[in-house]
């Protein structure tokens, strides 16, 4: 077992993953296909961008996303409601897509361009506002997890329908029952988007 | 979660044969919504050594259509198969169904390849700390059987002994009523044969197998389909009951249907009774309700889920109307 | 139940705290009542960076977590924590028998520690009252073990690796089995599961002379079944020693009894504890028990983990242990009312059987609100292998749902509107409408009939005149059936709790409320602000709170009982009231030949009355006045600090406090039944409520809404479900615990009226429990509008639908 193992990482090419009979023929096909490449990440590592800024991380296979992000980074706008995929809470969005990062490992994310609460209010997207005059939170734990989810939305289709916005934000729950207030304040937003303010 | 093993595949070459390894001590991840509950609750005997991520193999994400044939990337998003034009145009019953599976997010991140090999959802099966030690996992017995069994099966259990747990699919039914086939790294199968009813498995997949593409035939001009899904909530939730339907009508006649139930029986079901009851008649209300009957004239509810058998009917009959040319 | 001192209420009166008659405002409203008023923690919660008690981190923190019980009822037979001590990253662990834990129980109630409320320790608890111990009443209860380690995971990996024999137990779950002869007794040395409670049998009137003068008698069952508060953020504790004082961050509704009682079991005096209360996600109740294991238990625990190992401790559950504290409404209830043929209620006789706690015996608001003379409500409270239950949003849930469903079916046997019936039969004590006139008058309360304006409000807004129709007879064009139904109540509460506060000018001139209160998501703190402005006459936005880090001794009226505003409410307006008049007498001293009484404060100005060209900015009069300043080039002057204390009254009913409930609320639901699958559609719900003086509109209709949607989900999908086999709680997960996601909750209309008879300030009174806890009933009239079969077992289901179709 263990002499398998090593025949498979020796003589796989980490760059194109041929597979070589020899040491030295990997050598020398990396010298020759491969010189100019960067070195590829060693092991647990990966490499993010988050928010704009660029990151090398050492993570462990069991890490989630949401544990490497909140636990580790501080980023603590995503957060822990029922960590099982059924609320939403923990959205952030990778390369575009608004994903559950306690569903994620974070050992799959190199390479992933990763968007957080904290980002999207730094640059001071119209929906904060919103969401704040709008009184769309109550005791606000799921309130980064809608915007999040709204803002994805609002990447992809910037003039959504009511009905849209309600199935977008679907996988969201809020205990406090502020379900009425994120159609306004996302169409609020919305529409200072489009007058691009 | 415990500690693991963890491999980022970069082509099939390199993840069978970790599977091979591994044997059944590894587990592919793709989207992860399904493994990653099934290893933070630990809820099997025993946890998996390794997971081999298939997300990094390139060439499985694509939604193309060739030659009368639509074909899908087993890693294709759930996502971008419910706002594809060509799958809303020609398959609706398949955009339909991974539209309403789960959640956005679950659709952001979920595969069509992990949606179909997804395992089932029973509360037993699924309390954590392997609590209820059942038939699916090498115990003796189905605790759903003497006790809460509101969303099991209403067909009997499976064929080696009586697990009731129903398969929680949505897109399973819709594939299976559009005549797909499941193309593996070892073999193309019907969809229909793609689900077991082996006491611990619920596909034919071997343990170093996957998926790697759906193909489905384009129906005939003048093919409608259609799904529907009853569940306690709009969004999220795994369905109580969903239907599937492909039906072609002309000349005032139904020429052609293919039904599927799902989350009724441990695979999805295909009540052929039913769709004999429509070949050849009128699509019409009073045959659309015979039809319904005959789809659950085999029904064998157990003390809690009853209810379902009704409500496995009414969607059958929901389900066929629409399909009118 | 909590035993009053005789003479309390008199007392407090006379001190004049607790004053009895209308609130008439002395100010001018200008933020008060305002609608647009930016939210004081809108941005932080928004950007993500409100931080709360699961997200505070120290630097070489450990994380603790307790061992749970797999049995319903169980002994630790033999308990071997010798692989888990080794394993590589625990720090520390406690045994159900080392010296610090062994027999020693939680100490206090709701109420507060042991040393104020010693007949009430472990009220509520069960025989589930120690800290750490070896047996189990329920699965899922925390003992035996509890494990602090390097990161969770290992935390986890501990508790697994403990070896450990269980003495299985007889258990029984259903509260009429329970209660049988032959049902295993569950509390050691008891003679049956049948718990004591003082509100056993309540009787006024004679109930057996009112069913003679009725004209009809209506007999129906209903049962409710358990459901959960289920908050969002999973609770947790974080507590480091600092030499022998101890700090911590607590996920808490009352984090001045987490003091309380922490310091009693500690045995440490409360001056060497700090208490931070980070932002709360959500609590409804849920974290306001502080003698239960979840909060006081994981406090102790905390603290004496952190002791051991000299680190600070994060104390934490995951989801699956959160399904803790149900709602003590669990009833199985048999009602028998009679009534005359106008829809006159005669005589109401209700029999309950509760499990595991009472929370209300049901009958309360027929007393509190309407005029029927003859009642009697006999309780019994089972106990069953349950979790101990709990008072979430809120306790009065039994009698709401006795309200609405007596009214509903006396309404629906007798052919009438059940508007007619409500009104009819609205009154206070078993007196009419005119006691209640009359009360007003007396008092000085405005002279409206709040029931009729909120009826008449929803009536409107619902077209209840144009679509209400008999049972079962309105078939839509999309095949389903259409139900209205319609239900009210009193608006609760204005008539209890206590609360302290500070005002302080700052020497800029911005202003600064001093007080600690947990922050569970219901706005109060731009209200209390918005009230100092007022009071104080500065602007808004020169006033602010800052209560996470202020353990300043001051402690504000907890989020609890619809109460919190109208107890802090006054708490800050008289602080204010004070901080001004220190204002002006300072400001005196700056205007010649000027007395206090001749100065006004508006718009964070000081000016003279009678010549307001004189005038100087508060930042001018405060420039001297610091608490603390370096140098000694000039006089400096006493810094503007007020601080005030309220109590607003004590728990009770309306009659007994001197203060009859005068404010009313009333609903109204529209629904859609598909007969084909059983599945309910809520397609609007109208809720009208009176709350007095809406202080902050907005924060009112969320209150509204929030509550709504809470109900909904009680009465339609939430459900707790055992094993009957096992006692194991099988839906311990919020993909099985189901609540309302956005695409199932239709339109919400929030009527607020304002009556001004609240026995708050302004004329306010409390509003957040009020629709969680009605609307739940509701549904079952509105099914039975709907399909003419009243389904009266909540949940409302699909599967009991079809069943009353006889399609299942």
């Amino acid at each position: 077992m263990k002499e398998e193992q090593s025949v498979l990482s020796k003589y796989l090419c980490p760059y194109c993953s041929e597979v070589f009979l020899d040491r030295e023929s990997l050598k020398t096909h990396v010298i020759k296909q491969h010189r100019s490449e960067a070195p590829p990440s060693p092991e647990g590592m990966i490499r993010v961008t988050i928010n704009g800024e660029p990151y090398e991380l050492m993570v462990e296979p069991e890490w989630t996303l949401y544990q490497l992000i909140h636990d580790k980074l501080g980023l603590t706008g995503a957060k822990m409601f029922c960590d099982r995929g059924a609320c939403g809470s923990c959205t952030i969005i990778m390369n575009g897509r608004p994903i559950l990062s306690c569903m994620t490992l974070a050992i799959e994310c190199d390479g992933a361009n990763i968007e957080t609460i904290e980002g999207i209010a730094a640059s001071k997207h119209p929906l904060i506002d919103a969401y704040v005059k709008h009184h769309a939170m109550q005791c606000g734990y799921c309130t980064p997890g809608f915007i999040v989810t709204a803002k994805a939305l609002l990447d992809e289709n910037p003039n959504p329908t009511e009905e849209q916005i309600r199935e977008a934000l679907s996988g969201n729950l809020c205990r406090c029952g502020t379900y009425p207030q994120h159609a306004k304040a996302i169409l609020e937003a919305a529409e200072k988007l489009g007058k691009g303010d | 979660m415990k500690k693991f093993v963890h491999f980022n595949a970069r082509t099939i070459d390199e993840a069978v044969p970790l599977l091979r390894r591994y044997g059944k001590k590894a587990r592919i991840i793709a989207g992860g919504t399904d493994l990653l509950g099934v290893m933070k609750d630990e809820i099997l005997p025993e946890y998996p050594e390794a997971i081999v991520n298939i997300k990094t193999i390139q060439g499985m994400d694509f939604i193309d259509e060739d030659e009368g044939v639509l074909k899908i990337g087993a890693l294709t998003r759930l996502q971008d198969i419910a706002e594809s034009a060509v799958v809303q145009q020609n398959f609706f019953a398949l955009a339909e169904s991974a539209r309403k599976t789960g959640s956005t997010h679950i659709r952001e991140m979920g595969t069509i390849g992990g949606n179909i090999c997804q395992d089932i959802r029973c509360w037993y099966y699924r309390y954590p700390n392997n609590r209820f030690p059942c038939l699916r996992k090498g115990g003796g017995r189905c605790y759903a059987i003497e006790g809460d069994n509101r969303y099991h099966s209403i067909f009997g259990g499976s064929v080696e002994g009586g697990c009731y747990a129903v398969h929680p699919s949505d897109t399973a039914p819709a594939l299976i009523a559009l005549d797909a086939k499941i193309k593996t790294t070892k073999r193309t199968v019907k969809a229909e044969n793609f689900f077991s009813v082996g006491v611990s498995k619920t596909t034919i997949l071997d343990d170093d197998e996957f998926v790697t593409e759906i193909q489905i035939p384009k129906p005939p001009a003048g093919t409608k389909s259609a799904f529907m899904k009853f569940a306690r909530r709009k969004s999220i939730d795994f369905p109580i009951v969903n239907c599937a339907v492909l039906l072609r009508e002309s000349d005032q006649k139904v020429q052609n249907v293919r039904i599927c139930l799902n989350a009724v029986y441990v695979k999805p079901y295909r009540p052929i009774a039913a769709e004999q009851a429509m070949i050849g008649k009128k699509l019409n209300e009073p045959n659309a309700e015979a039809a319904a009957d005959a789809a659950v004239a085999q029904a064998r509810p157990l003390e809690h889920n009853g209810y379902i058998v009704q409500i496995a009917k009414t969607l059958v009959k929901r389900c066929i109307l629409p399909c009118s040319s | 139940m909590a035993k009053k001192m005789p003479g309390d209420y008199e007392r407090i009166q006379t001190e004049g705290m607790y004053r009895i008659g209308a609130d008439v405002p002395t100010i001018v409203y200008r933020e008060i009542g305002k609608r647009g008023v930016k939210r004081i923690d809108g941005y932080e919660k928004a950007s993500g960076k409100a931080l709360y008690t699961r997200d505070i981190q120290l630097p070489g923190m450990l994380y603790a977590r307790v061992l749970k019980s797999p049995y319903a009822r169980a002994k630790i037979s033999r308990l071997d924590t010798s692989r888990a001590e080794a394993l590589d990253g625990v720090r520390a662990i406690i045994r159900y028998d080392d010296p610090e834990v062994k027999g020693r129980p939680l100490n206090g109630s709701y109420f507060g520690p042991e040393w104020v409320c010693p007949d009430l320790a472990g009220w509520a608890l069960k025989p589930v009252h120690l800290v750490l111990g070896d047996e189990a009443w329920y699965e899922g209860q925390p003992l035996g073990v509890a494990v602090a380690a390097d990161d969770e995971e290992t935390a986890t990996e501990a508790l697994k690796l403990i070896d450990i024999e269980w003495e299985q137990l007889p258990f029984v779950l259903d509260q009429e089995e329970a209660i049988k002869p032959d049902a295993p007794v569950l509390r050691p040395g008891a003679e049956s599961n049948i718990l004591e409670d003082p509100r056993t049998r309540i009787e006024k009137g004679d109930v057996e002379k009112g069913f003679q003068e009725a004209d009809k008698i209506i007999e129906f069952k209903a049962k409710r079944r358990a459901h959960l508060w289920a908050g969002a953020e999973l609770p947790s504790v974080v507590v480091r020693w600092r030499g022998d004082n101890l700090e911590m961050w607590v996920h808490s509704q009352q984090p001045y009894h987490q003091k309380m009682l922490l310091a009693e079991w500690l045995g440490i005096p409360m001056n060497k504890i700090t208490v931070h209360v980070p932002y709360q996600g959500c609590s409804f109740g849920g974290r306001g028990n502080p003698a239960n294991n979840s909060e006081n238990g994981m406090n102790i625990l905390a603290s004496l983990l952190s002791k051991k190992t000299g680190r600070p401790v994060k104390f934490l559950y995951d989801r699956s242990e959160t399904f803790f504290g149900e709602s003590g409404d669990m009833m199985v209830s048999h009602f028998k009312v009679g009534a005359k043929n106008d829809g006159t209620i005669t005589a109401v006789h209700i029999k309950n059987v509760f499990a595991v706690y009472m929370c209300t015996p049901g009958i309360e608001h027929l007393i509190d609100n309407t005029k029927i003379p003859n009642l009697l409500c006999e309780s019994i409270v089972a106990d069953v292998s349950i979790a101990p239950a709990w008072w979430c949003r809120c306790e009065q849930l039994p009698n709401c749902f006795c309200l609405t469903l007596i009214f509903d079916h006396v309404a629906a046997e007798l052919g009438l509107d059940p508007i007619e019936v409500a009104l009819r039969n609205d009154g206070c004590d078993g007196k009419d409408t005119s006691y209640l006139a009359e009360y007003k008058r007396q008092h000085g309360f405005p002279e409206r009939d709040s029931l009729r304006e909120c009826i008449e409000a929803g009536k409107k807004a619902i077209d209840w005149d144009n679509k209400w129709h008999p049972p079962g007879t309105k078939r839509l064009p999309n095949g389903k059936m259409h139900g209205i139904a319609f239900t009210w109540d009193h608006q609760w509460d204005d008539v209890r709790g206590t609360g302290s506060a500070a005002v302080m000018i700052e020497n800029d001139g911005s202003v600064s409320i001093i007080a600690q209160h947990a922050d569970i998501g219901v706005n109060p703190w731009t209200t209390y602000c918005q009230i100092v402005a007022d009071e104080l006459g500065v602007r808004f936005d020169d006033v602010n709170i800052k209560p996470f880090e202020l353990d300043s001794g001051f402690a504000m009226m907890s989020p609890d009982g619809s109460c919190n505003l109208v107890s802090n409410g006054n708490v800050v307006r008289k602080a204010a009231q004070k901080a001004r008049r220190m204002l002006l007498e300072l400001a005196a001293t700056k205007f010649e030949d000027v007395k206090p009484d001749d100065l006004e404060v508006k718009d964070s100005m000081v000016f003279v009355k009678e010549s307001p060209e004189k005038k100087m900015t508060i930042k001018e009069i405060v420039a001297k006045a610091m608490p603390m300043f370096d140098s000694c080039v000039f006089w400096t002057e006493a810094p503007i600090v007020a601080w005030a204390w309220h109590t607003q009254g004590l728990w009770g009913e309306a009659l007994e406090t001197g203060r009859p409930r005068l404010c009313r609320q009333a609903h109204f639901i529209e629904i859609e039944v598909d007969t084909d699958t059983g599945q309910i559609e809520v397609t609007k719900v109208v809720n009208v409520n009176d709350v007095g003086k809406a202080i902050s509109p907005e924060t009112v209709e969320g209150q509204m809404y929030g509550g709504t949607y809470m109900g909904l989900g009680r009465a339609l999908t939430e459900e707790l479900i055992w094993d009957k086999k096992t006692g194991v709680l099988l839906n311990r997960n919020l993909l099985d615990y189901k609540y309302a996601t956005m695409l199932d909750v239709g339109p919400i209309e929030t009527i607020i009226v304002e009556t001004g008879m609240g026995h708050g300030p302004y004329g306010t009174t409390g509003i957040g429990e009020d629709t969680a806890t009605i609307i739940p009933a509701l549904l079952g009239p509105a099914v039975y509008n709907a399909i003419g079969k009243w389904i009266d077992d909540f949940p409302i289901t699909p599967d009991k639908v079809l069943k009353a179709l006889g399609k299942a």
